[in-house]
């Protein structure tokens, strides 16, 4: 059966779908609480996090239509600036990551286990092809949570420099994710 | 980079546009396939996480304040929310919450079709030949505040069936501040389930509807904290407001 896209979810949202809206999270809960816990070190704060991404979505805040680029990355874009807002805002010690991966569940099924692994192999490989520069700042910029003000501040690059390494980062990624997935096997050797 | 636009990529990821940059920049995702294709590409990035499976409630809890904020700054939308339903119990999966912002009227009215509903089946109960009902029990309790908080409130359980439907009440609250809400909880020996949180009206009142359909816990206190923000799984703030109840025979 075909999947009903996720921009046409997005249609039914507006318009005010709660089945709709569900499909949605449904779709995305693991993947985005995954990365938020991630970002967060923090389980509680990355649910609340994802709910204020969803309660946007529903809300209608900040309107996504497909000019934008794909769904997913919009939401990738609201949950980390959703997280690094909360991250600014709290006050009390991150649970460390170890813990995080120790509640982690059994429970996912063998296809969505399956879907993930092969995701995360695509997205392993394309970043092993970025400059450890590079790998910095996606990982400063995605994973800790910094802005590129912060990256530029602890890094003491200049902030115009900031942006077009990440920029840099960004496109060589999309470049080797794109040949990964197009079912070349990337050579190791880095490139910048 | 090709041009002006190109260059705000980072601070559109980065939320740091105004409303009318972003537009402005928007309308270039549309016009530049570059950009395009490398926001995209940040929508794979989650995948280099670790997957961390969600608890089973979570999606419950973050539904619910999605659509009830929904409707709470919507008043207009529609006039009959779901939770104003007065036929209990509610039906929800195995163990679920409705959150407060009822007005204390309808919270009273559900109360009142609860407590109707039981004593129906005691009376039913009370005639010779009557079917058997379902075995349905419930009491309701004053919440006693801690000494250093000035509200009042009271809970209201109906056991029926293995279910349990819990309702709870409370008055003169102090107004929360920041992400501040009320949470209730079940406890048994000391260890706490949470039931559903909520903040006070502008009259500084508020209620919440907590319904578990399976019902073999025991409870024997039921408890009210005010916590520095909603989601939490063990109490983090202070106590304000508690009960012992009777555990279910």
């Amino acid at each position: 059966m075909e999947k009903i896209s996720d921009a046409l979810l997005y249609e039914r949202v507006r318009s005010k779908d709660k089945d709709a809206l569900e499909e949605l999270y449904d779709r995305y809960e693991k993947m985005l609480y995954s990365y938020l816990c991630k970002m967060t070190r923090d389980r509680d704060l990355a649910e609340e996090a994802l709910q204020e991404v969803f309660v946007k979505v529903w809300r209608g805040i900040g309107s996504y239509d497909e000019s934008k680029g794909k769904f997913v990355a919009w939401l990738v874009t609201m949950s980390r600036n959703s997280a690094v807002d909360l991250i600014r805002k709290q006050k009390k010690p991150s649970v460390p990551l170890d813990e995080i991966a120790e509640v982690e569940s059994t429970e996912s099924s063998v296809e969505e286990t399956a879907e993930w692994q092969e995701k995360s192999d695509q997205i392993h490989q394309a970043v092993r092809h970025l400059s450890e520069e590079q790998q910095k700042m996606v990982q400063l910029f995605y994973f800790k949570g910094y802005t590129h003000e912060t990256i530029a501040e602890t890094c003491g690059i200049p902030l115009g420099t900031v942006k077009s390494r990440i920029r840099l980062a960004l496109k060589k990624l999309k470049t080797s994710l794109q040949a990964v997935q197009e079912g070349g096997v990337l050579d190791d050797k880095r490139e910048l | 980079m090709t041009n002006v636009n190109c260059d705000q990529l980072i601070d559109y990821l980065n939320g740091t546009l105004n409303e009318q940059e972003q537009k402005q920049f928007e309308a270039h995702l549309a016009e530049c396939p570059e950009c395009r294709d490398i926001v995209d590409a940040t929508g794979e990035l989650p995948y280099l996480a670790e997957p961390v499976q969600p608890d089973a409630g979570m999606k419950a809890r973050i539904l619910d304040t999605v659509f009830d904020e929904s409707e709470q700054d919507a008043p207009i939308e529609k006039p009959t929310p779901i939770r104003e339903k007065t036929a209990p119990p509610v039906a929800v999966p195995k163990r679920g919450f409705r959150t407060s912002k009822w007005t204390p009227l309808v919270a009273a009215a559900l109360l009142v079709s609860l407590l109707g509903n039981a004593y129906a089946f005691y009376e039913l109960n009370d005639q010779p030949n009557a079917p058997t009902a379902p075995e349905v029990a419930f009491e309701t309790v004053d919440l006693q505040a801690s000494e250093t908080f000035a509200g009042a409130g009271t809970a209201a359980l109906v056991h029926e069936e293995g279910a349990l439907n819990l309702l709870v009440q409370a008055n003169q609250l102090q107004p929360t501040s920041g992400d501040e809400v009320y949470q209730v909880w079940l406890l048994k020996d000391g260890k706490p389930i949470p039931t559903g949180a909520f903040t006070p009206s502008q009259e500084n009142e508020g209620a919440v509807f907590f319904s578990l359909e399976e019902d073999t816990e025991g409870w024997d206190t039921i408890a009210v904290t005010l916590e520095p923000n909603r989601g939490n799984t063990t109490p983090k703030g202070e106590v304000v407001l508690s009960a012992a109840i009777e555990p279910e025979a």
